[in-house]
């Protein structure tokens, strides 16, 4: 057994862990948060991944212990929580009858550029490889602001996305882009 | 994954002691991008794991007094994609820059592809194409090995159950005029099904003067093609080359089985275009 100490999106988590737990065991389980996803364990899908000391990792191929002390941002520290507690669930909220963005008691400007991006764009199906998608990007963008599409498909070759066909990715990625160039005005439809 | 103990020295001779004291069964941790789906599937089996991120002598690039790039084995490749290098060392940022994905590249080093030794990995063909060294250090003091002497096979390589690859070493810019790296993979995440490295150095008179042809992914361990290499010196044509360099690597290519003819035609393609842009490279320079 290991102690094993990371800042989650800003919060000390420490715990007592099998030296074999992976980052991603170590933000779902024992950090508690789910929003990284576990597709593949095999660095293939993406779908965990998160961000280690600002740069961008497949959590599943990374041992927790080989982070320690690192901070590390998720998917759901990208935006600010107004995620209250799951009171209960009812067949209305399985069935999806509401609003997303209500649900999270947030609007559209509390998201990060590309999350909003992705909600504009309808850059997500099914969802699963959404925050794998957001964080590569996240990463990506904030090296290069200027990239053009075939780039843009380049920085998410890791990620597999089985729904969407990529193009609204790209699209969403490509509309971040500029907004978190600050070069476009932010298009605050609907 | 099989259970083991996590050692985190933060030195060489610390990281080899501990080798050596829980040899065989110890295995060094860099990035873990390689090693890390060796132990999910239990191929890889250590009881203890000694860990070279913490080991700062091991990471970073800096130019040797006689101007040889040496590079710290545990350095990663976003790092080297980033680090500004001249003339022909900046192949090495463009190689690293463009191989697994961004994520893999955040974490995976120089050095843990090279002792991965999978035949498929860029960085060792890529050593071997430009002549590079490395350095090793081990309980029983430190060597130097060529890197064409350093995978012996695939996934088995030189280096001792108590030894560390501590640094690559490219030789100074004045080795080669240019080097042309190309490979070829079905989705840009893939390991390269064949790569080529073409490293050539002019004469005086503008002719070719030295040349060095390395494929690697054709067989187990990337090789050199020397006799094609020269032929190149001869003044042939970069298709020429490509024939002949394939005919080396793979002899008998053409009338192999569907994966070997397959690769054999790579190797010719791939290497007639890394000599036709290492020739036109040194024609406009």
């Amino acid at each position: 057994m290991q102690k094993v100490t990371l800042t989650v999106n800003g919060r000390e988590v420490t715990a007592e862990i099998d030296e074999r737990t992976l980052l991603l065991e170590f933000v779902r389980d024992t950090a508690g948060l789910t929003g990284t996803h576990n597709g593949c364990m095999e660095a293939r899908c993406g779908c965990c991944a998160i961000e280690v000391d600002g740069d961008v990792v497949k959590s599943c191929n990374v041992l927790a212990v080989q982070v320690n002390g690192a901070e590390v941002t998720t998917i759901e520290g990208l935006s600010p929580q107004k995620l209250g507690p799951v009171q209960q669930v009812t067949t209305q909220t399985l069935a999806g009858v509401y609003e997303p963005l209500d649900a999270i008691r947030s609007s559209v400007e509390d998201l990060h550029p590309l999350q909003a991006a992705f909600h504009r764009c309808h850059a997500l199906q099914c969802g699963f490889c959404t925050p794998g998608m957001v964080m590569v990007l996240k990463d990506y963008l904030e090296e290069n602001p200027a990239p053009c599409r075939d780039d843009v498909r380049k920085a998410i070759a890791g990620n597999l996305c089985r729904c969407t066909g990529y193009q609204h990715i790209v699209d969403a990625a490509m509309e971040a882009a500029e907004v978190m160039r600050g070069a476009g005005a932010t298009t605050t439809d609907d | 994954m099989k259970p083991f103990t996590w050692l985190a020295p933060d030195t060489t001779a610390g990281a080899v002691a501990m080798l050596r004291e829980h040899a065989p069964d110890a295995r060094a941790i860099a990035g873990g991008q390689s090693l890390l789906l060796a132990l999910k599937d239990r191929s890889a089996r250590p009881t203890h794991l000694v860990s070279l991120s913490g080991i700062d002598e091991l990471t970073g690039v800096r130019t040797a007094d006689d101007g040889s790039l040496v590079v710290g084995a545990a350095t990663t490749y976003a790092v080297l994609a980033r680090a500004s290098l001249a003339g022909w060392h900046g192949v090495l940022a463009e190689v690293a820059g463009d191989l697994a994905d961004r994520p893999v590249r955040n974490r995976g080093t120089i050095g843990g592809a090279l002792c991965t030794a999978d035949p498929r990995y860029d960085m060792p063909a890529f050593a071997i194409g430009v002549g590079a060294g490395l350095r090793v250090s081990g309980a029983s003091g430190d060597r130097a090995v060529a890197a064409e002497d350093f995978a012996e096979g695939a996934g088995v390589t030189a280096l001792g159950p108590d030894e560390i690859l501590t640094a690559v070493v490219l030789p100074p810019l004045a080795a080669w005029d240019t080097v042309a790296f190309e490979k070829f993979r079905h989705r840009v995440f893939d390991a390269a099904i064949v790569s080529v490295t073409c490293a050539l150095r002019q004469g005086p008179d503008g002719t070719v003067a030295e040349t060095r042809l390395a494929v690697g992914g054709a067989t187990p361990v990337p090789v050199t093609a020397p006799v094609a290499a020269a032929l190149l010196a001869e003044g042939a044509s970069a298709a020429e080359v490509g024939t002949r360099a394939a005919d080396e690597v793979l002899p008998g290519g053409t009338t192999g089985g569907e994966a070997v003819r397959y690769r054999h035609e790579l190797i010719r393609s791939l290497v007639r275009r890394a000599v036709d842009r290492a020739l036109s490279d040194v024609r406009t320079v």
